[in-house]
């Protein structure tokens, strides 16, 4: 009997997995791996935006709304700084609050090399994850234009793809939706 | 007596002659008449059970290929009374289709023209946000290109790939949130692919493709 329960229970999650992976073409996966890279890319625009002393309240408060939605729900962001060895995690939005707060005059952010560090892989449940990494140099200013700190940090973001659908205006439609999980700090240096 | 049988005979010949030339014409008008009556019959039939599919719409013509239909039995003047009466009634069923379908080929074509025009104004409202020298230059843009749309909220749709016979979506945004990202994000990467409109001549529903 436990041998029937067993095969079942195997079965099904196979027959579950066939279900949940959908396969697709060299093309639709490379349309996949720019859509995820596209959104890092916009996630470092809009952390520009709010890291700006010159971006209005109102329209800082409006990116960070549109910055929450690129990451999953419980996504934490590491922050570091040469002082210290600690490296802090903020919730999304805590994060790009406390970088409007930041005490200098001048803030200038700066995200180069966006690249997969780990490739959109499929895992059983259909979802494809990958890990993108990138580096960011922050250059803070004080009031007479002086640079007062400067880092160079590189950091792996995860990425989730996955495929849903909706309806619209009566039509199915099936999408792939791109959300960033943690993003690790993995190296800060003063270049 | 030889003589009067021959004459007998050559009465009798005569007589034969004339009777069957008579029977043999009167024959021949019978078989005519009886075939331009089975003609006529067959033409009614015809006409009724054409004219009948053309109003029950049990036929799978055009409306073209219906009004030709219509022409061709009225051109054969039948004198029906019951064939009239059809084709009074399918010559207008068939007006008021005509009517329907160059009414819908009237808006077809405004809706293509509009489409265009909506096209080129998208277009080129889209890259000015994205190269407006502030917020507050991409924001104007932002609130004229809005008054096109029913609602902030009107889905957009973004194809990020097609494929044979079906397209892969980004997640879909709404109008203003797509006009704002492109005052973030500085850039244009998407054209109109589709647009749809309410009764009221506003986008409901946008569907762009990436460049």
């Amino acid at each position: 009997m436990k041998k029937i329960i067993a095969t079942l229970v195997i079965c099904l999650c196979v027959v579950g997995s066939a279900f949940a992976q959908e396969e697709i073409d060299y093309a639709r996966k490379q349309a996949i791996d720019s859509l995820a890279l596209e959104k890092v890319r916009d996630l470092s625009k809009y952390i520009k935006i709010v890291g700006s002393k010159d971006t209005p309240f109102s329209e800082a408060n409006r990116v960070i709304d549109r910055a929450e939605e690129l990451f999953m729900s419980d996504a934490e962001i590491g922050v570091s700084s040469l002082g210290s060895n600690k490296i802090t995690f903020y919730r999304v939005r805590k994060y790009f609050e406390h970088l409007m707060r930041l005490n200098y005059d001048r803030v200038e952010i700066e995200w180069y090399n966006i690249e997969y560090v780990s490739d959109l892989q499929q895992q059983p449940d259909g979802t494809y994850v990958g890990v993108i990494t990138i580096f960011q140099t922050f250059r803070g200013y004080d009031k007479e234009g002086n640079l007062v700190y400067k880092d160079t940090t590189k950091k792996d973001i995860t990425v989730y793809v996955r495929r849903k659908e909706t309806q619209i205006g009566g039509r199915t439609i099936g999408f792939w939706d791109v959300l960033l999980g943690d993003m690790r700090v993995k190296e800060t240096t003063n270049r | 007596m030889k003589s009067k049988i021959t004459t007998v005979m050559m009465v009798l010949l005569a007589v034969f002659i004339t009777l069957g030339g008579t029977t043999s014409c009167k024959s021949k008008k019978r078989l005519a008449r009886e075939a331009a009556e089975a003609e006529y019959k067959s033409k009614v039939e015809q006409a009724t059970q054409d004219l009948n599919a053309i109003l029950n719409d049990e036929t799978l013509w055009s409306l073209e290929e219906k009004e030709a239909r219509v022409k061709t039995i009225k051109d054969w003047n039948l004198q029906n009374a019951d064939v009239d009466s059809l084709i009074f009634e399918a010559e207008k069923k068939l007006a008021r289709e005509r009517a329907q379908k160059d009414e819908e080929e009237r808006r077809a074509a405004e809706e293509r023209e509009k489409a265009k025009a909506a096209d080129v104004v998208l277009g080129r409202n889209f890259n000015s946000i994205a190269s407006a020298g502030s917020v507050s230059q991409a924001n104007r843009v932002i609130n004229e290109t809005m008054g096109l749309f029913e609602s902030p909220n009107v889905p957009v749709l973004i194809i990020i790939k097609q494929n044979a016979g079906f397209n892969d979506y980004d997640r879909p945004t709404t109008i203003e949130k797509y006009l704002n990202y492109l005052k973030d994000q500085k850039k244009v990467d998407e054209k109109v692919f589709d647009i749809k409109y309410n009764a009221n001549g506003k986008i409901n529903e946008l569907e762009l493709i990436k460049k």
